[in-house]
């Protein structure tokens, strides 16, 4: 059957997968992150309190307990993997808790969102870099990496496609181009600047060797009809400017003077735009939301897992894949007793207080995933036979209520 | 449930009730003709009595709105709002945040508490009406649905160019039902697909986009298309040339296109400036409201600017560029593959700015130089001209002559001069013109045969107001509102916050359609065919049939 998956923010909506006797025995394209997304899709069904077997019922009333009691201390970690839904009731909890809550959005990628706060954004959905972009610029990716079908399915090469790749240090853009720019860490910024101003139409006056490239780039995309900047809003090899993402959409929205253009944002999978997304449209923030006082306060700079690690919370609700989490935020969470609510909770490398198994967000459950660009996918899964993560936390809300009288 | 609204003076102006002293029966969420004695009452003497208010055109659930949200975290941060204490049992009570772009329960919370308890998402891009529909799913208290952005669709644009006229529309049908929408909306027909492929903008209504189709052509199929489907609401437009000098010519220009077609222009106040670009600007509503007045098949919504914060949040993106360009503020730009764009530019329109006072003005009067209020109906463009927050002090404008000649005298005068509003208007509206502007005219155009009225079998939407001296005051903190007969707002607290309905129709269509669609799709479109449309809405398509 036809399936989207979340290996990646792709979220290629045109896999097809071959289901034997409840097994995913084939997936195709030969994606390395669509299989490592789909596996077997056999993950486990487990239900533990205290590390011991429990009933699903067991197991709701103990994390409901867990978290009733730490109202007003608790985080939420949207943690990948979940379905929009899922993800809905998770942030529903941890409001009536008056937890924090906050999402898998990687350092990288949460100063691309402050960043996006104080200038706003020139972007563009995948299907219309596909349809109209003759100039591709890739700044310090090569999607192929982490991205596979990016460039297949939304940014193809030829068609008489210009394609400037832009290397940072290790982070290397896609070769061979029509045009190559090799920076040092350091030079980065500058670069940034000397394109805009070039694309501004600004004297850049002369420009030490180094740098005279970097106006070329500049040239170029100016004679774009559409220009398409595709940049990696996760973490990369090199440690990144900070003005790195700001830059970008500084040159995109200058572009737009004088032709078209768009930043492409490469995001990772799991559904993590999602999050943003909906914390956003119940919240108005998009990240790191504090329930504390009784209303949502926007807290950027001191993420969850963040303050998790400095001990500020008494327990933690774990909504998706812990495994997904990094090791630091697992090394974190080992402090402190957590529930976790998702798909292969059991094999959480901490032990959780809680740990219900649930399905997998586009493999055994269905509901919306969000691509990149955050155009929302419905998700129809391969397989079933798994609780659902988005009942499961729905119980756990209700015995909430119930516990809090709210 | 039932409840007796008792001896309230009741506003219906759809069924001829004006100000009469009488009771308001509700049974199982409907309008009864009497209850049995002992049935709860709820006692409304010397208190006015209206259907719950319609928003005819708003932007609260949508992608764009997410993306406005995202861009003001400093108005959220200085907004936050607490869950309601709702009464036990309820669904769960939830916090959230203002501003000019709330989120989606503080939105619903909020509009409930005004007495509206219906309201229309007005441009949604039909790829991103999946997101649309969670959004209203976390929007409790109104009944609500959106409006489907048709206006620079790449296949409608192909179907218009070959002459295709059926199969526009089979596909608009479609369309409609694949998202889930209630009715067509036009953004700036082919201005958008125009800024797209780099060529700016169209300027008139015969400026072709990249040598294909003209505006004009856009309007004319997408107007009878709406009309041929019978849809409840006629097509919306959104005129080219938003927020220009002299663009009172184009949407002239626009409705004598269409003449004799019914269709609705919304967010009129943005469309009828006199003046030249670059040469200054002017009043050109009286001559657009005589068009209005004399043509029946015309009906508009006003889009009043109210002065203070807003957030401009349209599908019209060149426009927005402008903005974006002339202010120098934070600027959002989104193009959607094959549909439309995005554009969104935050704002505030000060009383001493020359051009924001002659658009408040403008505002002002499209109402007051009205003849037909059913055809002219309120809204601030929610939240383009302003909050809808600001619906009780525009009441305030249109009902005293003497707030709004104050405030008149405080605004830049710059630009007034051949304003009729400036040379007096002396019209003040009464509290049936209001029921009419902000419900039951709303509910008619909308072809919302059981909103907008107190008749027998509407539903039970009504809003009761305490009367005050201060209208801004007693429009703003209605005493109880009613919502499918359930009691949200007792004594002007939130006590209960139902989930709303889903409004939308779901036109038939020759499937054949589907066949060159798919081709289509698989040429362009990043998203599967099949993965397109919405599935599983709540509720049931609205019967089509226009009033």
């Amino acid at each position: 059957m036809t399936v989207t998956c979340l290996g990646c923010g792709c979220a290629c909506d045109d896999v097809e997968v071959g289901v034997s006797e409840g097994r995913i025995e084939s997936v195709a394209p030969p994606c390395p992150l669509a299989r490592a997304w789909f596996g077997t899709g056999q993950v486990p069904d487990r239900v533990l309190v205290g590390g011991q077997t429990a009933s699903g019922d067991q197991a709701v009333a103990a994390a409901a307990e867990l978290l009733a009691g730490a109202a007003g201390r608790a985080l939420v970690v949207l943690a990948p993997d979940l379905t929009a839904g899922a993800q809905r009731v998770a942030i529903a909890l941890a409001d009536l808790l008056r937890a924090t809550v906050d999402g898998a959005t990687s350092a990288s990628a949460a100063e691309g969102i402050v960043a996006a706060q104080r200038r706003g954004r020139a972007a563009a959905t995948l299907g219309e870099i596909r349809n109209r972009a003759d100039v591709l610029l890739f700044w310090a990716v090569d999607p192929t990496d982490h991205y596979p079908r990016y460039p297949e399915r939304y940014a193809p090469r030829g068609g008489g496609r210009t394609l400037i790749s832009v290397s940072v240090g290790a982070d290397r853009g896609p070769v061979p181009a029509d045009l190559e720019l090799t920076l040092t860490p350091d030079e980065e910024t500058g670069a940034l600047s000397v394109v805009r101003a070039t694309v501004l139409g600004n004297r850049v006056g002369e420009l030490p060797a180094s740098l005279q490239s970097t106006a070329a780039v500049g040239a170029r995309l100016l004679q774009a009809r559409y220009a398409a900047i595709i940049h990696d809003g996760e973490p990369g090899r090199e440690s990144r400017s900070p003005y790195r993402t700001e830059g970008l959409i500084a040159l995109a929205q200058a572009l737009n003077h004088s032709t078209r253009a768009a930043l492409s944002t490469l995001r990772a999978g799991g559904n993590r735009s999602g999050a943003e997304s909906v914390l956003t449209w119940q919240t108005g923030y998009p990240m790191a939301v504090d329930f504390s006082s009784g209303v949502p306060r926007y807290e950027p700079g001191r993420r969850g897992l963040d303050r998790a690690a400095r001990g500020e919370f008494d327990a933690v609700l774990v909504a998706g894949s812990a495994a997904a989490l990094s090791k630091t935020a697992e090394a974190a969470l080992a402090r402190v007793p957590v529930a976790v609510i998702g798909p292969r909770a059991s094999e959480s490398r901490f032990q959780p207080h809680v740990a219900i198994d649930t399905g997998v967000a586009g493999i055994h459950e269905p509901g919306v995933g969000y691509r990149m660009d955050e155009v929302p996918l419905p998700l129809t899964p391969p397989l079933s036979g798994i609780r659902a993560a988005a009942e499961t936390l729905g119980a756990v809300l209700g015995a909430v209520r119930g516990r809090l009288g709210r | 449930m039932r409840l007796r609204i008792a001896g309230g003076a009741v506003h219906d102006p759809a069924n001829g009730v004006d100000g009469e002293v009488r009771d308001v029966c509700i049974d199982d969420g409907r309008i009864v003709a009497g209850l049995p004695a002992g049935a709860p009452t709820l006692d409304a003497r010397g208190m006015v009595v209206m259907p719950g208010g319609v928003d005819i055109h708003s932007h609260f659930a949508s992608s764009s709105c997410n993306h406005a949200r995202r861009l003001i975290p400093d108005e959220h941060a200085a907004d936050p709002v607490a869950a309601p204490e709702l009464l036990e049992g309820e669904l769960q009570a939830r916090s959230g945040t203002g501003g000019t772009v709330p989120s989606t329960f503080t939105t619903g919370y909020r509009y409930a508490g005004l007495g509206y308890t219906t309201a229309f998402d007005a441009a949604v891009a039909p790829l991103l009406a999946r997101h649309s529909h969670a959004e209203l799913d976390d929007t409790p208290c109104v009944d609500g649905g959106i409006f489907v952005l048709m206006g620079n669709d790449e296949y409608l644009i192909r179907q218009i160019e070959a002459g295709e006229r059926d199969r526009a529309r089979d596909y608009a049908a479609w369309l409609l039902g694949a998202a889930g929408g209630y009715a067509i909306k036009i953004v700036n027909p082919g201005g958008v697909e125009a800024w797209k492929i780099g060529q700016r903008n169209v300027n008139g209504l015969d400026d072709a986009v990249g040598g294909r189709v003209t505006p004009r052509a856009i309007l004319e199929v997408l107007t009878d298309v709406a009309n041929a489907l019978a849809l409840p609401h006629p097509v919306h437009i959104h005129c080219n040339n938003l927020g220009v000098p002299g663009n009172a010519a184009t949407t002239l220009a626009t409705m004598e296109a269409l003449s004799g077609r019914r269709a609705h222009f919304t967010h009129l106040q943005f469309h009828c400036y006199g003046g030249e670009p670059g040469k200054g600007w002017s009043s050109g509503a009286a001559r657009v409201m005589e068009y209005v007045n004399a043509h029946p098949e015309v009906s508009a919504d006003v889009g009043q600017v109210m002065f203070g914060p807003a957030m401009t949040i349209t599908a019209d993106a060149p426009v927005e560029y402008l903005l974006h360009k002339s202010s120098g503020r934070r600027w959002t730009n989104i193009d959607i593959e094959l549909e439309t764009g995005c554009g969104i530019v935050p704002l505030a329109y000060k009383d001493k700015a020359a051009v924001s006072a002659l658009q408040w003005a403008i505002g002002l009067e499209l109402f007051l130089l009205s003849r037909d209020p059913w055809r002219m109906v309120l809204s601030t463009d929610h939240p383009n001209g302003g909050s809808f927050l600001s619906y009780p002090a525009l009441i305030q404008l249109l009902m005293d002559r003497s707030v709004r000649d104050e405030r008149l005298r405080q605004v830049n005068p710059g630009l007034l001069g051949g304003s009729a509003l400036a040379d007096g208007l002396a019209r003040e509206y009464t509290l049936n013109e209001i029921a009419i502007v902000t419900r039951a005219g709303p509910a008619r155009l909308l072809g919302l045969r059981h909103k907008g009225h107190l008749g027998l079998g509407a539903d039970a939407d009504v809003t009761v107001y305490g009367r005050d001296a201060d209208i801004a005051r007693m429009f703003s903190t209605p005493r109880y509102v009613v919502k499918g007969g359930l009691l949200v707002v007792e004594e002007g607290q939130l006590r209960r916050a139902p989930l709303g309905h889903r409004l939308r129709v779901a036109p038939g269509y020759d499937e054949a359609v589907l066949r060159d669609l798919r081709r289509h799709f698989e040429a362009y479109s990043s998203v599967r065919f099949e993965n397109y449309p919405v599935r599983d809405l709540p509720g049931v398509p609205v019967p089509l049939g226009q009033q």
